[in-house]
């Protein structure tokens, strides 16, 4: 394909991000500032005899961060600062907001990276070969394993993991530990069950999909004329079934990807106890801690449209016939 | 000294170390770890000085507190903390404007129809002196015992501006809390862990070697399952224990359960303003109302039997609870729903059929229906809804419930104004302002202070800040003050006059006053030193690590 022709293409994607980004910030601005919730509620949120004066705390805490001022002009001061690079101040972690990012993001990086890299390989070479034997006793099995990964609800897994693997027989602690140095396979341990959490459900949808793709392809006449050359299966299979059936799955990876940074990590997080992004997001959204819910919100549009954005950049390279021009 | 013992804790993270920004109890307990206040209770409320040389000194009229604090005591600079950064934390910190401390009402008294700060005045390096111009005999147990200074050498270089204060590394960080406290600061990962490490200058520890672990952990949990799995296993070492799961903890080797009371009670709040259900304002179909709620079988059932009868709104454990002369509704011979039936019929609100039986129904003859309001994400509301709906339905009373988020329960339900009037939504707008939306009862749980149960007053006079159900009593809001004035100084006196409040409340009926639950505790076996009751903790720092055989 013509260089200039992608250049340009994303140049407008990214213009496209950007305004994206804008109409993110804004929407989510409105949505949580016109709720009926304010960020003083949990000031009541067990009613003690202490506040005795509660009108006062809330107006107190409404001054100090600035919630008392008209709506409209909270959106103009909070759009300047975001200007300026100053994302807020979280008021429900008493940190600045980006520091907050900053500390989080990787636990939640760590565990969607693992989880993406053991659901796609697992899922995609379970599948390959389960059409491969297909009708075979190996496909059976794979198939009936991959029904029962694709029905198993990841908090239920996640439990009965714990409570097998961590409560009876000991094997790793009931919740993954911060205290583990980042590059070690102590940590690498701690994720194991997290990892197998998340990325089952993803792992027996590619299982799926690799199958019957591979399934469409072998098919195809430009398998058979691999085969009548006489080319190895290994040869047929690896290159040119491989190939063409793992474009689809990619697409799927990618759309997994964004629902996963979207929140599918969020439940994982809770289950074992992850810091992740997820519930640092989960309790600034009950916290009304907007700044935070802005800031995460806008992470995960850019991630989706990123992750778009390099889909398509991979498929010109996987299929030449591809053209953005 | 040695090992991390680990709290397990299923909930919400604390919001910040720089507790004067702060009002919900997890950032007081978790700032609370590095800084002692000047005194503390233990669990016969015999009061522990702490940062005290000596007890406060009231003058005899009540009015003038002295208060001398230790001399050991040093920031983290090694400068020695003085009673004027004690005056300063309250005169410039608490009491400014700029700050706007969300608890200064602890420290402001009525005079002449206008709400002023009490007075404070720097004596020596050691002693200050606080005044009021009104009596408030439990102004010590309300206000001064809690108190804990702010370094002034570094508080001044933020005072005025909020927002410098508001990001205060030394504040969030608590960098400034020399030997103040059993622990320093360690690490806080937001919804993770709060961790802080023995402080081998602890004021108390020099003779005694306390604290016992090298370091304390807060572990927080996205799940009370999660939490649970993890003190089964021995990953944690202590954590709470819902009452259904108690049973089978008890019987687990290596875990000890303790069962200890709250400060806390349950009751079902009865809309006593203009949108509630007539029939509310009748003192006498109240009582019928509570003496068809079965409170024995409310604990067995849906407390686990982790809970005693309330009847009023002081616990058991305080000094001033009583039972005297308080009507017990829904236990024993009040607990009679042939009996609750011949009073509503008698208040109106029911038929005498041609068998006898009697059919209730309102003053039009049409079924009553009343509406509970609850919380939503409770399972214990939620309960609780389905019990009374079952206990009215008995006497011919059909509940339907509303499950709301809390925000909306608040802003719908809970604040009021007169209709039409140009009023700013509070808690409280006076005997005829009414909630957005109509409600007849509200699942709810309130807190009383056992040592100093007069800021309860708040929920029950006339003009109380959070009296949002509208209950009204002359005697009672009478009672409220002469509580904290000159005449209940006499113990005996005010006990006198809590009996009385409790015994109007009781009759009364506002609310049906359900339980008073207990907490249980579940430690591993090697845990000693741990003082079981309602202030479970507040020997914290001598708990320690036993080796087991």
């Amino acid at each position: 394909m013509k260089r200039g022709g992608l250049q340009n293409y994303i140049i407008r994607r990214l213009i496209y991000a950007f305004l994206i980004a804008f109409g993110v910030v804004t929407i989510t601005f409105i949505l949580l500032r016109i709720g009926p919730s304010s960020p003083a509620d949990k000031y009541l949120a067990n009613i003690s005899a202490r506040t005795q004066n509660p009108a006062r705390v809330i107006e107190a805490v409404e001054a100090r961060y600035g919630l008392d001022k008209p709506v409209i002009q909270q959106y103009f001061d909070y759009l300047v600062n975001l200007a300026r690079g100053d994302w807020g101040w979280s008021f429900s972690t008493s940190l600045p907001v980006i520091e907050l990012i900053r500390r989080h993001w990787i636990y939640s990086f760590q565990l969607i990276l693992l989880s993406m890299l053991f659901a796609s390989s697992l899922g995609i070479l379970i599948g390959i070969y389960s059409a491969v034997k297909q009708y075979t006793r190996t496909d059976y099995i794979a198939t009936f394993f991959s029904f029962i990964g694709i029905s198993i609800p990841n908090f239920w897994l996640g439990i009965m993991l714990i409570l097998v693997f961590s409560v009876q027989l000991g094997w790793f602690k009931t919740y993954y530990d911060t205290g583990l140095p980042m590059f070690s396979l102590a940590n690498l341990k701690a994720l194991i069950l997290p990892v197998i959490t998340l990325g089952t459900g993803m792992m027996a949808g590619y299982t799926r999909y690799a199958r019957s793709s591979t399934l469409d392809n072998l098919r195809k006449d430009f398998v058979k004329t691999a085969r009548a050359k006489g080319l190895p299966e290994r040869v047929v299979i690896g290159k040119h079934v491989f190939r063409n059936a793992i474009l689809p799955i990619i697409t799927i990876i990618m759309f997994d990807l964004a629902g996963v940074v979207f929140g599918g990590a969020y439940l994982t997080e809770i289950i074992f106890g992850i810091p992740g992004l997820g519930r640092v997001s989960f309790n600034a959204i009950f916290a009304n801690d907007y700044p935070v819910v802005i800031t995460i919100t806008l992470i995960g549009a850019m991630v989706v449209l990123l992750t778009n954005l390099t889909t398509d950049i991979v498929y010109t390279w996987l299929d030449p016939r591809i053209r953005y021009d | 000294m040695k090992g991390t013992f680990i709290e397990g804790v299923s909930g919400g993270d604390a919001e910040t170390l720089n507790w004067l920004l702060a009002a919900d109890a997890t950032s007081f307990s978790y700032a609370g770890m590095c800084f002692d206040s000047l005194a503390t209770y233990d669990n016969d409320w015999q009061v522990h000085l702490r940062h005290l040389a000596k007890p406060v000194e009231v003058s005899d009229d009540g009015l003038t507190y002295t208060v001398t604090i230790r001399d050991d005591l040093k920031w983290s600079n090694g400068t020695p903390v003085t009673a004027e950064d004690y005056v300063y934390t309250l005169k410039n910190l608490m009491f400014s404007d700029w700050l706007n401390y969300a608890y200064q009402t602890e420290w402001q008294e009525e005079v002449e129809g206008e709400t002023v700060f009490v007075e404070v005045e720097l004596v020596d390096e050691t002693t200050f002196v606080i005044r009021r111009q009104t009596v408030d005999p439990e102004f010590v147990d309300n206000a001064i015992y809690s108190l804990t200074p702010y370094p002034k050498h570094i508080a001044q270089k933020y005072e005025g501006d909020l927002e410098a204060f508001t990001e205060a590394e030394e504040f969030n960080n608590l960098t400034y809390t020399g030997n103040l406290g059993p622990y320093r600061f360690k690490e806080w990962i937001r919804n993770d862990k709060y961790v802080v490490e023995r402080n081998p200058d602890f004021y108390l520890g020099q003779e005694t070697g306390a604290p016992y672990f090298e370091e304390y952990e807060t572990k927080l949990f996205g799940t009370s399952a999660a939490v649970l799995a993890a003190l089964e296993a021995g990953d944690i070492q202590h954590c709470g224990i819902e009452p259904e799961q108690v049973a089978k903890f008890k019987q687990m080797e290596g875990i000890k359960v303790y069962t200890v009371p709250t400060r806390a009670y349950d009751l079902i709040v009865y809309n006593l303003r203009n949108n509630g259900w007539e029939g509310l304002q009748d003192r006498s179909v109240r009582q019928a109302l509570s003496m068809s709620i079965d409170k024995q079988t409310f604990i067995d059932q849906i407390r686990y039997g982790f809970a005693d009868p309330a009847f009023s709104f002081i616990p058991g454990p305080s000094p001033w609870y009583t039972e005297e002369g308080v009507l017990k509704f829904g236990i024993g011979d009040l607990y009679d729903k042939e009996k609750a039936k011949e009073i509503l019929l008698e208040a109106g609100y029911g038929t005498r059929e041609a068998d006898g039986s009697i059919s209730i129904h309102d003053k039009d003859g049409q079924p009553i229906k009343l509406t509970l309001v609850t919380t939503t994400g409770s399972k214990l509301t939620e309960d609780i809804t389905l019990f009374v709906k079952q206990e009215l339905g008995d006497i011919g009373i059909e509940v339907d419930f509303k499950l709301v988020p809390w925000p909306t329960q608040l802003r719908q339900y809970m604040m009021n104004k007169v209709p039409g009037s140009e009023q700013e939504l509070n808690y409280n707008n006076g005997p005829d302002a009414v909630s957005e939306e109509p409600w007849d009862m509200m699942v709810l749980a309130f807190n009383t202070h056992p040592i100093a149960p007069s800021g309860s007053r708040v929920f029950f006079i006339t003009d109380g800040g959070l009296n949002f159900w509208g209950y009204s009593n002359e005697r009672v809001d009478e009672l409220f003050v002469r509580v904290r004035s000159e005449e209940a100084l006499d113990p005996e006196v005010r006990k006198q006059m809590y009996a009385e409040i409790s015994r109007l409340i009781a009759e009364d009926q506002p609310a049906d006053f359900l339980s008073f639950p207990s907490s249980n505790q579940g430690f591993q076996e090697n845990v000693e030193g741990i003082d079981p009751g309602m202030r479970l903790g507040w020997n914290h720092h001598e708990w320690y690590f036993a080796e087991l055989e």
